[in-house]
């Protein structure tokens, strides 16, 4: 049997829907005439899982799951590492070293010069935080350094 | 109709005020830039923007946003003319033809007849807005939550049953959403659901969040390097012109274009793409020399820059009158509102007449500026491109997580907005459409609240919604729309919306693979 995108999703939709029954134990579906807190979620997950079956079932044509091109992985894992290590730093280190930080890496990633990768991320973190916080009054946060 | 023209007048008298006016201007340029930058959207732009606006009244902050919405629809059209690559979704269509008449050396009059045709959809569409809101607002005040409830089946099913993706696959998406937006307090019964501890997740999944991982870092998880740079054909300003010829091939596409976007823009979904799609299969069907399209046929840029332009009116339909999005977008402005304390709906073309009226007005306003912005500065939007990707990039993720930040000052939003930005890139992975996703993250509460309402009115008879002829009507044509659908679906028949898409899919396929002259 040839893997398909849809047996994915299928599968996916199930584990989702049996997830949020396992997480919904204590939440009371109440009555009909005064529905409880877990009526809704519980119910959409049943819908969840029914609409997984149905899609398993049904996914005899379809993407096959080893056709998806996965070469994209080289770039989205690094930005997303990078990026999420600026969020981890974001409010201990502030907006500007933490930002900064993440600039640099970025562009240093897609073959930048070191100098210019650390220029633009100075730079531009400073502008941001200079029109953010000076012009449009939306507040940045600060971090050990105080800025 | 005297009463509208009133009202439209005290709209005018906001909209003329300097400082609206230039938060108009700025959302028109903002929103053209979007739509000439491959990988941010619309969408993207707005969530990220909304934050900046929190310092601004309601009537300012949805002016400045729905300028993005639609300048971002202008703006598309001109990376589809002059370098073949679709700024934004709708403008796909666009490549096809008007690069083709670039080609030729008619890419000036192309990205002429994109942006009149742009302006004549877009007035049209505000047009009908003014003259449909207000009666259909008034008609909604009719509706109690079992009509609301009918109304949100009716939304759903129809944006499955027009989505370009398969119906289940559509729906699952929407229920996913649905499942998110009951994260959060139970306002019925104060209990607290999934929130695992953390009083962020008290008030609820954000949309901000949702939509900026969704669409702004999964595009660009999923976009290793920019096609951006490719060359462009600059057009010379006096081939801007389109001859008489090509304006009469232009006007009745246009005609068209408007009021097939504008009809397609007030129902759920990602109407401003189907729209174009819509248009551009209409015109080569009507059309005398089907044979032109694909080699630079003027209603093959006219009608599908007009229906997208128009669809992207009439989407503000529903949001203003019955307070529904019905898509993504219309969502993230209604949270803007929301945000500054004026909830969309029924009540609002009484309650807040300033904000209504002035927003209608400001697009007039807008869709001339866009109009003058668009045709003499399109080599300097153009120029946008030149910045490497390796910058550009850089800097969508910044204003990610300082948008997403900014809306609540929590660093959970910001892990979140990561969360799904890795979800939106696994879901295009698969072929999956984030917009249903965050619709039902929108729509969840007001589901909800309406569907346990109604049960409780009618001391848990669940007839109700069968009862009320409003909400039995809307139901039957859910059903109907379902029935259609499945009955396809087992036949296995191609329906009208999988030969659309293929055939779209083909046209743009063939586009790309014809190598620029």
């Amino acid at each position: 049997m040839i893997l398909r995108t849809d047996h994915v999703i299928g599968a996916a939709a199930m584990a989702v829907g049996v997830l949020v029954l396992a997480l919904s134990g204590e939440l009371p579906i109440g009555s009909l005439s005064f529905p409880g807190a877990g009526l809704w979620p519980k119910l959409l997950a049943l819908l969840m899982i029914a609409g997984g079956m149905a899609l398993i079932a049904g996914a005899r044509e379809g993407e096959a799951f080893s056709a998806i091109p996965w070469s994209d992985l080289r770039h989205a894992v690094p930005v997303l590492a990078i990026a999420a290590a600026a969020v981890a730093l974001y409010t201990t280190l502030g907006f500007l070293v933490s930002i900064a930080l993440m600039l640099f890496g970025l562009t240093l990633l897609k073959g930048r010069l070191l100098p210019h990768a650390a220029l633009y991320g100075v730079g531009l973190s400073t502008a941001t935080y200079v029109l953010f916080t000076m012009v449009l009054k939306v507040p940045l946060p600060h971090g050990l350094l105080g800025f | 109709m005297e009463a509208t023209l009133d009202s439209l007048m005290l709209g005018f008298s906001v909209a003329f005020r300097p400082d609206v006016l230039w938060y108009a201007f700025l959302g028109c340029v903002v929103g053209t830039l979007v739509g000439v930058l491959p990988g941010i959207g619309p969408l993207s732009g707005i969530s990220i923007l909304l934050p900046v606006t929190y310092g601004l009244d309601a009537t300012k902050a949805v002016i400045m946003l729905a300028g993005i919405y639609y300048g971002s629809q202008y703006g598309g059209s001109t990376t589809a003319i002059l370098m073949r690559i679709p700024g934004e979704a709708s403008s796909v269509m666009t490549c096809i033809d008007g690069h083709a008449m670039a080609q030729r050396g008619r890419g000036g009059a192309a990205l002429c007849i994109s942006a009149v045709g742009s302006w004549i959809a877009g007035t049209f569409g505000v047009l009908a807005l003014t003259l449909i809101a207000p009666p259909l607002a008034a008609f909604a005040l009719r509706f109690g939550p079992p009509e609301y409830t009918a109304l949100l089946v009716l939304g759903l099913v129809m944006l499955a049953y027009l989505s370009s993706t398969a119906l289940l696959r559509t729906l699952l998406m929407a229920v996913l959403g649905l499942l998110l937006g009951t994260v959060g307090i139970d306002t019925m019964t104060g209990h607290f659901r999934y929130s695992f501890g953390m009083a962020e997740l008290g008030d609820g999944i954000g949309i901000v969040p949702v939509a900026v991982g969704l669409f702004g870092l999964g595009e660009i998880l999923s976009t290793p390097t920019a096609a951006a740079m490719a060359k462009h054909i600059a057009p010379r300003l006096r081939e801007l012109l389109p001859s008489r010829a090509e304006w009469r091939q232009a006007s009745m596409p246009i005609a068209r274009g408007s009021l097939l976007g504008f009809l397609v823009g007030l129902a759920p979904g990602s109407a401003h793409i189907i729209s174009s799609f819509l248009s551009y299969a209409v015109e080569k069907r009507l059309s005398k020399h089907p044979e032109e399209f694909g080699r630079g046929a003027v209603a093959g840029v006219a009608g599908p820059e007009a229906a997208n332009n128009a669809a992207s009116t009439g989407a503000f339909v529903p949001m203003l009158a019955l307070g529904l999005p019905t898509g993504p977008v219309t969502a993230v402005l209604m949270a803007a509102l929301l945000i500054h304390g004026v909830p969309p709906g029924p009540t609002l073309v009484n309650d807040h007449p300033n904000v209504f009226w002035g927003f209608v007005a400001s697009m007039y306003v807008g869709n001339l500026m866009l109009l003058a912005l668009n045709v003499p500065l399109v080599g300097l939007f153009v120029n946008v491109l030149r910045i490497p990707y390796a910058y550009l990039y850089a800097l969508v993720i910044m204003f990610c997580i300082v948008g997403v930040y900014a809306v609540n000052n929590s660093i959970v939003d910001v892990w979140l907005m990561l969360i799904m930005g890795v979800l939106g890139y696994l879901m295009r992975k698969v072929g999956l459409d984030p917009a249903p996703l965050v619709l039902g993250l929108v729509i969840s509460p007001i589901f909800e609240m309406s569907l346990r309402q109604s049960l409780v009115m009618s001391n848990g008879n669940w007839t109700i919604f069968f009862t009320r002829p409003i909400a039995l009507t809307l139901l039957l044509i859910a059903a109907a729309l379902l029935a259609l659908a499945v009955l396809a679906m087992l036949r296995h028949r191609r329906d009208w919306r999988t030969k659309l898409a293929e055939e779209a899919a083909a046209e743009a396929a063939l586009a790309e693979s014809s190598p620029p002259r």
